[in-house]
């Protein structure tokens, strides 16, 4: 009965936070993304007109975690397949982060586009069992700046 | 690089559009409803099975487990006693249509705790402290009759079948998730066996009853056990489903109901417990009659 009481009270900890600390960060994603606009991005290898620029690597990380509601949802969901849109908002959170924080770097080195962008996800905890996971998401390219 | 040029993309491509809460309810209701109606089904075959085992294979393996039965009394107050609840039993047993081949053996526990219990094999374990909360041999012989009722019913070798079977099954959902699944979903699994238990104890009630009407001719202070456990415990929190047990309100009120139906006289007589049964002090510990 108590060890009920707990998981549901866990269980709504992790909504409530979780469902509130989701929709700030793409309300700031949002803001940053459209403050960085002119900052560009490519996947491609080649740098057009690669004479005339400079090129360091930038790169940014973000860890995101999961909380207990998504987490319990996802287990759930794992029993029958289907679409996690739980993890899916997560992720998408975790990508645009990484490229937002590319791209400061970028600014920072006085660069206009980054160029060969890769994107690379890692779970923190595997294996963990009990844990609750977290989610690493790399972003890293060649930024570029006019010589 | 003019060619070059980065649109601005919409929201919620990459995003379902469900809400989580919707999400949620639906697993939660689809999964659990799967998972009862497939543990009801598996354990109701298994306790069909189990019923054909015959009762000298349940002995065997008893014989196996005795260890967990109480001790031999030791001292001749103890040994007395110990006789004195096999020829009660054996009394009950008469007026109850037990086969010739299902022995019923007592033990007499000597601890505080306030329970007795019927185990594979034919055997009872009574407690001195339930004794000590009894007022007379009429109580102490229903407790006993419906403890020799689940000992008839086959329900400890049942109980075991379906325990098994429904821990194999649960077990194998072993690997899925993480812990706090696991306990959810073995905790709604087990919800349909804790209904068995209860569907159990109904019917030991029932044929206690009628063996308590057969072998004393009324009914009176069959519902003394309980009584005494609601005094003890008048608010047990908790909801019935999570219960192995009917609510003692519930019991009571059933025992009532059969004394009314056949025709109880105000106060019947009652046989007092013979002045070795009593041990004099408090019980204390746990309440509940298994």
């Amino acid at each position: 009965m108590y060890d009920l009481i707990i998981f549901l009270i866990l269980l709504l900890l992790g909504y409530v936070f979780g469902q509130r600390a989701e929709k700030r960060h793409f309300r700031s994603i949002i803001e940053r993304e459209k403050q960085l606009r002119d900052i560009l991005v490519f996947s491609e290898r080649t740098v057009p007109d690669a004479g005339n620029a400079e090129g360091t690597l930038v790169c940014g990380s973000v860890v995101v975690s999961v909380d207990f509601f998504k987490n319990f949802v996802a287990g759930l969901r794992n029993l029958v397949g289907g679409r996690v849109s739980s993890y899916e908002s997560l992720l998408e959170r975790a990508r645009r982060e990484a490229v937002l924080r590319l791209k400061e770097e970028a600014r920072r080195q006085g660069a206009q586009s980054v160029w060969n962008i890769r994107l690379e996800t890692s779970s923190i905890t595997r294996g963990s069992g009990d844990g609750i996971g977290a989610v690493e998401v790399l972003a890293y390219g060649t930024a570029l700046k006019a010589r | 690089m003019a060619d070059y040029e980065n649109p601005e993309i919409p929201e919620g491509i990459n995003v379902s559009p469900t809400h989580p809460l919707k999400d949620f309810a639906l697993l939660v209701a689809g999964i659990s409803t799967l998972l009862v109606v497939g543990v009801l089904i598996l354990s109701l075959l298994a306790g069909q099975l189990t019923r054909h085992i015959p009762f000298a294979h349940e002995q065997a393996l008893a014989a196996s487990l005795d260890r967990w039965l109480p001790a031999a009394p030791e001292t001749p107050v103890q040994q007395q006693r110990q006789q004195y609840l096999q020829s009660l039993a054996d009394r009950l047993t008469a007026a109850m249509d037990i086969p010739a081949d299902m022995p019923i053996t007592v033990h007499y526990a000597p601890a505080g705790t306030v329970n007795a219990m019927a185990t594979l094999g034919g055997h009872i374990v009574v407690f001195q402290g339930l004794i000590d909360t009894l007022p007379n041999e009429n109580a102490l012989a229903m407790v006993v009759a419906h403890e020799i009722a689940h000992v008839r019913h086959r329900h400890p070798i049942v109980a075991m079948g379906r325990g098994f079977a429904v821990m194999l099954a649960l077990s194998s959902l072993t690997g899925i998730g993480d812990g706090s699944l696991q306990r959810w979903l073995v905790g709604v699994g087990m919800l349909p066996v804790l209904s068995f238990s209860r569907h159990q104890e109904e019917e030991a009630d029932d044929a206690a009853l009628h063996a308590m009407l057969r072998r004393y001719g009324h009914v009176g202070e069959a519902a003394a056990f309980f009584e005494h456990i609601a005094r003890q415990q008048p608010a047990a929190g908790g909801l019935p489903i999570f219960d192995t047990h009917p609510g003692h309100a519930e019991r009571i009120a059933r025992i009532r109901d059969f004394a009314a139906r056949h025709g109880d006289a105000g106060n019947p007589p009652v046989i007092p417990l013979p002045e070795f049964m009593k041990d004099g002090k408090a019980a204390a510990g746990a309440a509940g009659a298994g």
